[in-house]
């Protein structure tokens, strides 16, 4: 027994007294770290570095074991065995990939969230920005690189056509991002802002995860989970809706529905531009968002329906009277993705969605039926090999289906359509060299059953951090695209419509300072071209269309300098020129202009609870052809200017009161020209001034909210 | 028997000694933190977290050492960096003791800091989420005084920010300055036990 005593007091006696001293520097590069945490695993024996990167400690352990060193934004570094070989240690950390502080692949793509450097809108804007009214198009048109062509509402990005951009909800592509419109009559988005907790939009050179658009994408994620349960009510002056949150621990549903109806409004204001409404615009929306988080994934669901429907008459220059117009449309979308993290960093995602989109139009006495389905289905893996190497792949497959009816006066019945399978792959990686260095690489290949033939897109972008706060980026990349539905859906030999584009860019941060400026330049090759008026059976359709854009885009924004004061202005000039459609030679298309100035302002007045937004959007002239002159799309149109003022009340924490005025100085903007077919007896063509349907619109909306909380407000929403 | 017995007073000295190193360490850690030498602190606290790696009171003290830094820090890079790690430890901790109302009001914190850094970027986004998650601290321990208190602070916070009056809530301000006295804190040793101060001086500017 006192052997065995002894023997304990022995083993005890050596713990405390064989202590082993640990020492070393922790340095990065030649500069020592200080406030690293270096320790033996498992044990409470350890050091912080001090100024001169020196640690220094002494340890009861014994034997071999592993020695941790870390220090925030470093990689954590191991050493491992006997601890008597712990001293004098020279430890060089690696810096940690940082996506805020780190060099960000930003060329061409513009974000809007809370996360990535590259963010230069925050979701807020969208809704607070005087003259956008909760419109994702209206907002992006305040950035540089896009032109603003009012009697549309769409983006045109890079003087690239509206049908070049497509958007993009969770990765799965939206098919009629617009309501439904006509000519002259501005469009809107069909999705409300407040779905979405990320916005990207990309002017060029994006990845290679996305395809089927030659100019820009626009990409928006949905949130995933809500943070509370609540009920929603509005009160516009055109409309009104209701909307409800409910959750389940990890599973939530959201139910929104909106009635919007311009009669009333059209009643006080009319609408007075060449139009002259019979039944105006109305339509009903209804949409359900599911949402689950497994512990390692993640399912959403989203479906909306929308119908609407109006009756206009439209000035046109061919004709005495004016033209009647009628337009019903129905919209179903469907969008579900799943996503799921292993445990070995690979996550695989897998996505579909589908529309059925049907018209029935009816122009004087022609009757055209039209009836779309389409689907997009995505499988996708990738993977974090590092936090410095990353791999994305994927395959993914477009299906449309498209008919159109036309009924003449006559009852003569035209019937078209085509049905096409797109299959598209992937592959991309992004390789961070260090925290100033970094290059994705990708490719994208597409085979298309209408058009019989692969297309093989390459996509680099590059960006180097030339300093704390500012970087240079660099891009290009291939893109293609399938003619226009109203071609191919009258001859299927036409082939992909293709841009390339080169880009280089500069950013700087700081202090709540950004700016950015970006030059491109985009060639354009095998645009569709035909020999007729409008396109139609009889047309000869070519892909013997080119054309180039180039220019320069800036964009400065400030929110730290005066308090309460948030701003941002953009530019963008623009060179273009191309020769497709039905174009007699290369010109200057109708929808872009040389200069685009935008300047958004918004002040948060503490006392009023009150935020008041201004912004103004100036457009140098737009070119149209006159055909009483010889040259070709030679003259242009006067300079557009929109000055627009918004302003939110929070009554109290759940009820807003918001007023806004678009284009309050009422200017007449004018977008276009349109020429009679024939000439007069004085054998000139005669011609109208195109403009939007009105040149301001006011609005006003009470917006409420009820949570269980009574704190929560619906600012986010508008 | 003896034999049995040695043993015992030896396993026993043994935890005892294991025990103490436990409360030397954190004693250490505090006394850091209250000497402001806040990375020493998390470090040391990070050490004896990952020791004991069941025991979610040193991860509650990483997170709560970084996050009470965070407030007034204007470099955003660094901001960052600790309010990473403080999310990170509140994780952790949220594991090893589920439905803890002590670090519900933690995590809320830790959004406060964001909110406070930017309120246009992160109000919209995490000001919802401390609203579940003080709802749901409430609901949990509705006794505790800390629950009470930062709930009734967030709650004036808002009504301030509205031009509301916040009397009203100086009565749960008064209820979480008795449930301090009365309140029968945990045995664990480092239990948090912040707040009662913080209550007082609450209750003063209300009467005030």
């Amino acid at each position: 027994m006192k052997i065995f005593l002894s023997i304990v007091l022995l083993f005890l006696a050596g713990i405390s007294w064989a202590q082993t001293t640990i020492s070393g520097k922790v340095t990065s590069g030649k500069l020592p770290i200080q406030g690293a945490n270096v320790y033996l695993e498992g044990t409470y024996d350890g050091a912080s570095t001090d100024a001169e990167g020196n640690f220094f400690f002494e340890t009861i352990a014994s034997g071999t074991q592993t020695l941790v060193i870390s220090s925030i934004g470093y990689e954590t570094h191991y050493e491992m065995g006997d601890v008597i070989y712990f001293q004098q240690l020279q430890i060089t950390l690696q810096e940690a990939i940082n996506s805020l502080s780190g060099v960000t692949l930003t060329a061409g793509s513009f974000e809007a969230g809370t996360e990535s450097k590259a963010s230069v809108l925050k979701p807020l804007d969208i809704v607070t920005t005087a003259g956008v009214a909760g419109d994702i198009g209206s907002a992006l048109q305040t950035l540089p690189g896009t032109t603003t062509v009012s009697e549309d509402g769409r983006l045109f990005v890079r003087g690239g056509r509206a049908e070049e951009t497509q958007v993009f909800i969770d990765g799965q592509r939206v098919f009629q991002p617009f309501m439904a419109s006509t000519n002259n009559v501005p469009t809107r988005g069909r999705f409300s802002p407040f779905l979405f907790k990320g916005i990207s939009f990309s002017t060029g050179g994006y990845s290679a995860e996305y395809g089927q658009a030659l100019s820009g994408v626009l990409l928006l994620n949905t949130t995933d989970l809500p943070d509370q349960e609540k009920t929603d009510i509005s009160v516009m002056s055109v409309g009104g809706g209701v909307g409800h949150t409910e959750i389940w621990g990890n599973t939530s549903l959201s139910l929104n529905t909106a009635y919007i109806n311009l009669a009333p409004y059209e009643s006080l204001l009319p609408s007075t531009n060449g139009i002259s409404w019979n039944k105006p615009y109305e339509s009903i929306a209804g949409e359900t968002v599911f949402r689950h988080k497994g512990e390692r994934s993640m399912f959403k669901f989203y479906t909306g329906y929308n119908f609407s429907n109006f009756d206009i008459d439209q000035e046109d220059i061919n004709f005495e009277d004016f033209v009647n117009f009628q337009l019903e449309n129905s919209n179903l979308y469907l969008n579900a993705n799943y996503k799921y993290f292993f445990k070995n960093n690979w996550t695989v995602y897998a996505g579909a969605s589908s529309a059925w989109d049907t018209n029935e139009i009816k122009v004087v006495d022609n009757k055209i039926e039209t009836e779309d389905a389409s689907m997009h289905l995505k499988l996708k893996a990738s993977k974090d090999f590092t936090n410095r190497f990353k791999l994305n792949v994927g395959s993914e497959v477009f299906h449309s289906d498209y008919e159109e009816d036309f009924t003449a006066e006559n009852g003569f019945l035209v019937t078209s359509g085509f049905n096409e399978l797109l299959w598209g792959n992937f592959v991309e990686t992004a390789i961070f060299f260090s925290n100033d260095f970094a290059l994705k690489l990708g490719a994208r290949a597409e085979y298309s059953t209408l058009i019989e033939d692969w297309n093989i897109a390459p996509r680099v972008s590059l960006a180097y951090k030339s300093g704390e706060s500012a970087q240079f980026s660099l891009a290009y990349g291939d893109f293609f695209q399938n003619p226009l539905t109203q071609f191919i859906n009258y001859d299927n030999s036409l082939d992909y419509e293709k841009t390339s584009h080169y880009i280089a860019n500069y950013q700087y941060n700081k202090n709540g300072k950004t700016f950015r400026i970006e030059g491109y330049y985009k060639d354009y090759a095998n645009l569709v071209k035909y020999n007729t008026v409008a396109p139609q059976f009889s047309s000869d359709f070519t892909n013997n269309g080119s054309g180039y854009a180039t220019g320069i885009d800036v964009f400065y924004r400030d929110n730290k300098s005066i308090e309460n004061l948030d701003y941002w202005l953009s530019y963008s000039y623009l060179d273009t020129e191309r020769d497709f459609l039905n174009f007699r030679t290369t010109a200057t298309p109708n929808f872009a202009n040389a200069h685009n100035f935008s300047a958004v302002a918004k002040y948060w007045v503490n006392n009023w609870r009150s935020q008041i937004g201004v912004s103004y959007s100036y457009g140098s002239g737009r070119p149209y052809n006159n055909p009483n002159t010889t040259d070709f799309y030679a003259e242009k149109t006067k300079d557009y200017h929109n000055l627009s003022l918004n302003w939110a009340y929070l009554i109290d924490q759940q009820k807003i009161l918001f007023l806004s005025v678009n284009n309050v100085l009422g200017t007449r903007n004018i977008g276009n020209y349109q020429y009679a077919n024939a000439p007069n007896a004085q054998g000139n063509f005669d011609r109208r001034a195109i403009s939007p349907a009105a040149d301001s619109f006011f609005f006003v909306g009470f917006f409420w909210t009820l949570s269980t909380d009574n704190k929560s407000n619906q600012l986010n929403n508008l | 028997m003896k034999n049995v017995f040695t043993l015992t007073v030896i396993l026993f000295s043994l935890l005892v000694t294991a025990q103490s190193q436990y409360e030397k360490g954190m004693e250490k850690a505090m006394k850091l933190w209250g000497e402001g030498k806040i990375v020493e602190a998390s470090n040391l606290l990070e050490r004896i977290a990952v020791a004991e790696d069941d025991n979610w009171i040193p991860y509650y003290y990483v997170a709560m050492v970084n996050t009470s830094a965070s407030f007034g820090e204007k470099d955003d890079t660094k901001l960052k960096q600790q309010l990473d790690k403080a999310k990170e430890f509140v994780d952790i901790a949220k594991n090893l003791s589920p439905d803890n109302a002590e670090l519900l009001i933690l995590e809320a914190m830790t959004n406060t800091a964001w909110i406070a850094f930017d309120g246009a970027t992160y109000g919209m986004t995490l000001s919802g989420k401390n609203t579940q998650l003080y709802a749901k601290a409430m609901q949990l321990a509705p006794e505790n005084p800390r629950v009470v208190l930062s709930k009734t602070e967030w709650d004036m916070g808002s009504a301030r920010y509205f031009g509301k009056d916040t009397a009203p809530y100086c009565l749960d301000i008064e209820k979480a300055v008795e449930l301090f006295t009365t309140f029968k804190p945990s045995e664990e040793p480092y239990y948090p036990d912040w707040g009662a101060e913080r209550a007082q001086e609450v209750l003063a500017e209300c009467k005030a």
